[in-house]
């Protein structure tokens, strides 16, 4: 709908203000003067709160229209990729619209924020700490791939663990927010090594950082699922392909490499 | 249709389970199964493969696979079975960083045989 696409605009500038300097220090200040608006003093984090002032400035402009027209054709408030975080945004600006009380708005706000706020791009950052990588900057015409040097570490993703070294590639889960050649940092290392160090974390190495390139979002080969019960006449075919990520690790850091090359030559 | 991919599937069976649609179909059928049935013993298998490496390679510096777990557990330190088998074949110097860790943490064992049964450095 068009109103929906003007307030995505009209979002988007606002939320660029915001979110342009220093997010985490004086967001109450900054929404305060450009929307005008008084926020009750909560105990809650600073972003929920400026997230919060958003979506009553949105429900208190638009509060009589009813939205629920067309959800797959919401367009794209947040970065291009994210189809599931637009939809979910979606959904909350739909039942700040139906309920246009500023009270009901309030403790729906409340509740709803507080769970799907996964637009922002705070949160973003936070999601992607939770599967331990940070989002550098995309390649630019560099070439950050050295030779082969002999120190490994070992690095967490999500769940799994890996012993890598510089030039090794990795299948990982796929890796939400980041796209083809983004440069990762990985720095839940739990181990390093080299010739003549080994640097064991308790359980993680402070100051190590693993960096690494996404090489591709792939799918895995076909697995194909079958059940059957005999004499059931029960049988069941499905097919499946889990989504992976390969990165390319192009360095470690955290350990002393000087030493160990001088030492070898 | 059917046909071919059973007998895409069939490859490498044995006799005319990878000729004959009947015997193959049904041979495919217990492939699959068996598949599904294999997708969760992987897990399991991997898991006791990397702990007996893990023990193979304790042993050798005089310490069970018991008590080096219980000894890491006890420092924090997170490494999965997985990484612990990868370091014990692969990097035989760290391993020896973390059972030296773990005995220290844990001193479960006697040590005996401290010389004739570690790697030379």
């Amino acid at each position: 709908m068009a109103s929906r696409r003007c307030l995505g605009a009209l979002t988007r500038h606002l939320r660029a203000r915001l979110f342009s300097a220093s997010p985490l220090e004086n967001p109450q200040t900054l929404s305060l003067r450009s929307l005008g608006f008084t926020i009750p003093q909560r105990t809650s984090s600073d972003l929920d709160i400026c997230h919060r002032a958003f979506r009553r400035s949105i429900s208190i402009r638009f509060g009589g229209v009813r939205r629920c027209s067309s959800r797959p054709t919401n367009p794209s408030d947040e970065e291009e990729d994210e189809d599931d975080e637009s939809e979910e945004e979606e959904e909350e600006n739909e039942e700040r619209g139906v309920s246009s009380d500023g009270e009901n708005g309030d403790v729906r706000a409340s509740k709803c924020v507080v769970q799907r706020g996964k637009s922002e791009e705070e949160k973003v950052v936070e999601a992607a700490e939770i599967g331990y990588k940070v989002i550098g900057p995309l390649d630019s015409s560099e070439n950050p791939f050295k030779l082969y040097e002999p120190f490994f570490a070992v690095v967490q993703i999500g769940s799994h663990q890996f012993k890598v070294s510089n030039g090794d590639s990795i299948f990982t889960e796929r890796l939400k927010y980041c796209e083809v050649n983004d440069k990762l940092i990985l720095n839940r290392v739990l181990m390093l090594g080299s010739r003549s160090q080994t640097v064991v974390g308790r359980p993680i190495v402070p100051d190590a950082a693993v960096h690494a390139i996404v090489e591709e979002h792939t799918l895995d080969a076909t697995v194909i699922i079958f059940k059957k019960k005999r004499r059931k006449n029960y049988r069941r075919t499905k097919g499946h392909r889990q989504e992976l990520t390969k990165l390319r690790i192009t360095d470690i850091q955290g350990i002393d490499k000087s030493e160990n090359v001088a030492a070898v030559a | 249709m059917n046909k071919d991919k059973i007998f895409k599937l069939a490859k490498g069976f044995r006799g005319r389970a990878k000729n004959c649609i009947r015997i193959a179909r049904e041979r495919v059928e217990k492939a699959l199964q068996y598949s599904y049935r294999d997708r969760r013993n992987k897990k399991r298998d991997m898991r006791s493969l990397w702990i007996e490496r893990i023990n193979a390679g304790a042993r050798l510096h005089g310490v069970n696979y018991g008590n080096f777990m219980h000894g890491l557990m006890k420092e924090n330190i997170q490494l999965n079975r997985k990484v612990l088998s990868e370091l014990s074949m692969h990097e035989p110097y760290s391993f020896k960083a973390l059972v030296d860790i773990s005995s220290n943490a844990f001193p479960g064992n006697k040590r005996p045989k401290k010389d004739s049964s570690s790697i030379v450095a």
